[in-house]
C-alpha cells in the first residue's frame, strides 16, 4: 500500500548570496589585476630566480643539461667558509667601498656646493663636464684607461714621472680600479647631491643670514643637516653597489689578477659560477653575499631613519 | 582572508617554477652510430667555433680564408666560424666556458677548437663524439696518413683517449725561445749562440739590462691567464710532473716543479723579468724592449711584424736545467664534434679533414707560425720547403716537435679550478714574491679534494 506523502516544499536556494560574492570578488580583483603583470613578472624574474639559486647551492652540478645534479647537502657552504679566497675577497671589498665613498659622497658634495655659485652658461658646461665620465661605457673606458695606465708609454706614468705598472701589480691594481670607478660615478653621484641642493628651500639660509649667520655656519648648521637623506642614499648606494660597479672594469682590465688582487665577492662568485661552472658553489656564495647584504641594507635604512634630517 | 588566495597562487607558482633547473638522474651516453655519407645535393649548415677567431689579424684572415675555400669545395655545406663568447684578452681562455654556456642553452656548435688542458673534460663532461664511431677508425687514420704526408707520430695521437680517438689534433707550439739579436749583439753577446741552459738565459738577461737598459727575458708560462702548457713543460724539463702519470695525485708540489718556480722568481727578483702580463710581456718583445721570450709560435706573426725593418728577430730551442734534456710540450687544440644530427656529423668531419689537409697546413703554418703537423710538407718544393728556407724561425719547432710530449690535462669537472689554482700559485710566487713551497703546496691541498674519487 502506498501512501503518497506530500513532497517537502523546495529549499529556498540562497541565489541572492552568489552574486554578492561574485560582485564581491570581481569589486576586490581590479587591483590584484592592476598589480598582476608586475607581480607576475617580479616572481618570473627576481623570486623564481632566488628560490632556485637557493636549491641549486645544495647541489653539485655543472650546468651541462647531459651531466647529474649530484645532491651536495650543505657540503657546498662547508667548503665555502674553509675556502681562503672568500674572505680575503671580502676584505678587498670593504677596501673597494671605503675607497669609492670619497668619490660618491666627499667630492661630489664639496663639488655641488662649490659650483652653486657659478652662475649663468659656465654652470651648465662645468656640471656637463663633470657628467660626462657617466655617459661612457665602462668597457670603452677600460680600454682607454688601460693605454693611460700603460707602464713604459701611458700618460700617467709620463705625467707622474714614475714606471709603475699600476694594473698589475698587487699594491696599485686595486687603487687603479677603485680610481676609475670612482671617475665614472663622480658626475653621477655630483647630480644628486646637486638635485638634493635643489630642493633645499632657500627660506632658511636667508633667514640664517639675515640673523648674522657666516656662510660656513649656514652650510654646517643648515644646508648639511637639509642634505642627509641624499648623503645617507649615496652611502647606501654605494655600500650595497660597488662591488657590482667595479666589475666590467675588472673583467677587461685585470681578469681579478694580479694574484687575485682585484678579486672582490662578485668577481669570485662569477668566477665559481661562470668560469669553472661550478654552479653549487656559486649559488652558495650568492646566497650567502644576499643574506650578508640584505643585513648591512636593513641595517642601513634603520640608521638612516634615526640620523637624517627631514625637512617636513 | 583576502591575501590567503594571493599568497597561495605565489607558493604554487615558486614551487613549480623552481624545478627548472636539471636532472638529478644520470643519463646514459647516448650510443654513436655511423654516419651516412651527404647526398652532393643534400644542404647543410654547420656552426664552427675557433678561439682562432678571437683576434684580429693573421689568426682571423687565415682561417676566412681556409673558410672561404672549404665552402668552395662544399658547396652543399654552409660554415658559419664563430669566436667563443667572453671578452678574456687571450681569446683561447675563454673556448671551455662558451661551449658549456651554449650547452647549457641547448645549442652547443658543430665542431669547435678545444684546448688539450680541456682534454679529459671535453671527453667525459661536454662530451665530445667518438670519431672512431662516427666516421669509422679506417676514415680516421686515414686522414692522419693523409694524401701525401702522414702527421708528425707525436702529434697524431693527441687527441685520443682509452685508444679512441675523440680530437684530430690541429694547431699547436712547443714552447720556442724568440731572442732579440739586436739587443744581443749591443749587449756584447754573441746572436750566433744563443743561450742554452736557463743559467745561461739569466746571464744574458743580466748583461742585456746593464748595457742596454732594456728587460732581460719573460717567460710567458707562468701567469693565469698563459695556462700551463708551457709551465708544464719546464715542470718535464727539471725531471717532474704536475700530475701523475696514474692521474691520481697531484705532483705540482714537489722538489721538480718548486725549483722551476725558484728559478723564474730569482729572474724576477733580480731584474731579469719585468713583473708584465702575458699580453704586455709580448707586446713588449714585439716592440724591441726584451731580449728574449718563451712563447708559442701561434703569436709568432706579430713579432715578425713588430721586427720588420727594426731589429733582428730570431729563435732557438727551449733552454734546460743544467745537464738534463729540456722537455717540449705542446700548446693549441683539436677540433672536435658536437653536433647530434647525422648529416650535420658527416658535414663536421668533412669540415675536419679539409682543415687539417696538407694545403691547409701550408695555408697556417706559411700565414700563422703554427707548426705544420704534416711535416713532410717541409720538405715538399711544392709545399712548404721555398717558405721553411726564408723562415729559419720554424727550425727549433719542428726539432722540438720530434720528441716532445702531451700538454697533460688535469682529471675531473673541476679540472679549471685545479689547473687556476697552481697557476695561481706560480704567479703569486714569481712576480708578487710568495714562497713558491708554500704558495703551491696550499695549492695543492685545496686542489686535492677537487679530484675525481675512484679514477
Amino acid at each position: 500500500m502506498f501512501v503518497e506523502v506530500a513532497l517537502p516544499p523546495p529549499i529556498a536556494v540562497p541565489v541572492a548570496e552568489r552574486p554578492a560574492l561574485v560582485r564581491r570578488v570581481l569589486r576586490a580583483a581590479p587591483p590584484y589585476l592592476y598589480l598582476a603583470p608586475a607581480l607576475t613578472l617580479l616572481v618570473i624574474w627576481t623570486y623564481r630566480p632566488l628560490v632556485q639559486t637557493v636549491q641549486l647551492s645544495f647541489f653539485s652540478w655543472n650546468l651541462l643539461p647531459t651531466q647529474p645534479m649530484v645532491p651536495a647537502g650543505l657540503a657546498n657552504y662547508e667548503r665555502l667558509l674553509e675556502l681562503p679566497e672568500l674572505g680575503q675577497a671580502m676584505l678587498r671589498t670593504l677596501a673597494v667601498i671605503g675607497g669609492l665613498l670619497p668619490f660618491t659622497v666627499g667630492i661630489p658634495v664639496a663639488a655641488a656646493l662649490l659650483t652653486r655659485r657659478i652662475r649663468g652658461r659656465a654652470r651648465v658646461v662645468y656640471r656637463a663636464l663633470v657628467f660626462a665620465p657617466m655617459l661612457v661605457a665602462p668597457v670603452a673606458s677600460a680600454a682607454v684607461w688601460r693605454w693611460l695606465l700603460d707602464p713604459s708609454a701611458g700618460a700617467v706614468n709620463r705625467v707622474l714621472g714614475t714606471t709603475n705598472n699600476w694594473l698589475h701589480e698587487t699594491g696599485s691594481a686595486n687603487l687603479g680600479i677603485i680610481g676609475i670607478t670612482g671617475w665614472h660615478l663622480l658626475g653621477f653621484a655630483v647630480l644628486v647631491v646637486t638635485a638634493g641642493l635643489a630642493g633645499i628651500n632657500s627660506d632658511y639660509s636667508d633667514a640664517a643670514q639675515l640673523d648674522g649667520a657666516t656662510r660656513g655656519q649656514v652650510t654646517r648648521w643648515i644646508t648639511l643637516p637639509l642634505l642627509s637623506p641624499t648623503l645617507v642614499f649615496l652611502t647606501l648606494m654605494t655600500v650595497l653597489l660597488s662591488a657590482q660597479w667595479t666589475f666590467p672594469l675588472i673583467d677587461a682590465l685585470t681578469q681579478g689578477g694580479p694574484a687575485e688582487a682585484t678579486t672582490n665577492v662578485y668577481y669570485l662568485l662569477w668566477d665559481y659560477s661562470f668560469h669553472s661552472y661550478d654552479a653549487g658553489l656559486g649559488a652558495a656564495a650568492g646566497i650567502m653575499l644576499f643574506l650578508v647584504f640584505g643585513l648591512i641594507a636593513a641595517g642601513l635604512v634603520w640608521l638612516s631613519e634615526r640620523l637624517t634630517f627631514h625637512d617636513d | 582572508m583576502r591575501k590567503t588566495p594571493v599568497a597561495l597562487a605565489l607558493a604554487v607558482v615558486l614551487a613549480t617554477s623552481a624545478c627548472g633547473l636539471g636532472s638529478t638522474a644520470s643519463q646514459e651516453a647516448a650510443t654513436v652510430t655511423r654516419v651516412p655519407e651527404l647526398r652532393p645535393d643534400q644542404q647543410v649548415s654547420i656552426v664552427f667555433e675557433s678561439y682562432n677567431f678571437g683576434q684580429a689579424g693573421a689568426w682571423t684572415d687565415t682561417f676566412n680564408e681556409l673558410i672561404g675555400k672549404f665552402q668552395q669545395a662544399h658547396p652543399n655545406i654552409h660554415v658559419t666560424a664563430q669566436k667563443p663568447q667572453g671578452n678574456s684578452p687571450n681569446p683561447a681562455t675563454d673556448t671551455v666556458p662558451s661551449i658549456q654556456a651554449q650547452m647549457a642553452a641547448g645549442s652547443p656548435p658543430d665542431v669547435a677548437q678545444l684546448g688539450f688542458s680541456d682534454l679529459d673534460f671535453t671527453i667525459h663532461g661536454l662530451g665530445a663524439k667518438p670519431l672512431d664511431d662516427l666516421v669509422g677508425k679506417d676514415a680516421v687514420q686515414a686522414n692522419f696518413d693523409g694524401a701525401k704526408y702522414p702527421y708528425a707520430p707525436t702529434a697524431r695521437t693527441l687527441g685520443d683517449w682509452d685508444g679512441k680517438t675523440y680530437g684530430v689534433p690541429f694547431v699547436f707550439s712547443t714552447p720556442v725561445l724568440y731572442y732579440n739579436a739586436s739587443l744581443f749583439t749591443q749587449a756584447g753577446l754573441d746572436p750566433a749562440n744563443p743561450p742554452k741552459t736557463w743559467d745561461d738565459v739569466q746571464q744574458a738577461s743580466q748583461a742585456i739590462k746593464a748595457r742596454t737598459g732594456k728587460d732581460g727575458a719573460y717567460l710567458d708560462c707562468l701567469t693565469k691567464s698563459a695556462k700551463d702548457w708551457c709551465f708544464q713543460a719546464l715542470v718535464r724539463s727539471n725531471g717532474g710532473h704536475v700530475v701523475s702519470t696514474d692521474r691520481k695525485s697531484l705532483d705540482f708540489a714537489d722538489a721538480p716543479a718548486v725549483e722551476v718556480v725558484k728559478m723564474a722568481q730569482n729572474m724576477v727578483n733580480t731584474g731579469s723579468t719585468p713583473k708584465l702580463t702575458q699580453q704586455q710581456g709580448y707586446e713588449a718583445f714585439a716592440r724591441g724592449d726584451i731580449g728574449m721570450l718563451l712563447e708559442t709560435s701561434a703569436i709568432q706573426a706579430q713579432f715578425i711584424k713588430g721586427a720588420k725593418d727594426k731589429w733582428d728577430l730570431r729563435a732557438t730551442t727551449m733552454p734546460t736545467f743544467g745537464g738534463k734534456p729540456a722537455v717540449a710540450t705542446n700548446s693549441g687544440a683539436s677540433l672536435f664534434v658536437f653536433s647530434q644530427d647525422p648529416a650535420k656529423q658527416r658535414a663536421a668531419w668533412e669540415l675536419i679533414r679539409f682543415l687539417t689537409s696538407e694545403d691547409a697546413y701550408t695555408t697556417i703554418a706559411s700565414k700563422i707560425g703554427y707548426l705544420p703537423l704534416r711535416t713532410g710538407l717541409l720538405g715538399d718544393p711544392n709545399g712548404l720547403q721555398p717558405w721553411a728556407a726564408k723562415n729559419p724561425l720554424i727550425t727549433p719547432n719542428v726539432q722540438q716537435l720530434a720528441h716532445m710530449e702531451p700538454w697533460v690535462s688535469f682529471p675531473g669537472n673541476s679540472y679549471l679550478q685545479i689547473r687556476d689554482g697552481m697557476m695561481d700559485a706560480v704567479e703569486k710566487a714569481v712576480y708578487q714574491g710568495a714562497d713558491p713551497q708554500t704558495a703551491l703546496t696550499s695549492a695543492r691541498d685545496a686542489a686535492t679534494s677537487l679530484m675525481p674519487a675512484g679514477r
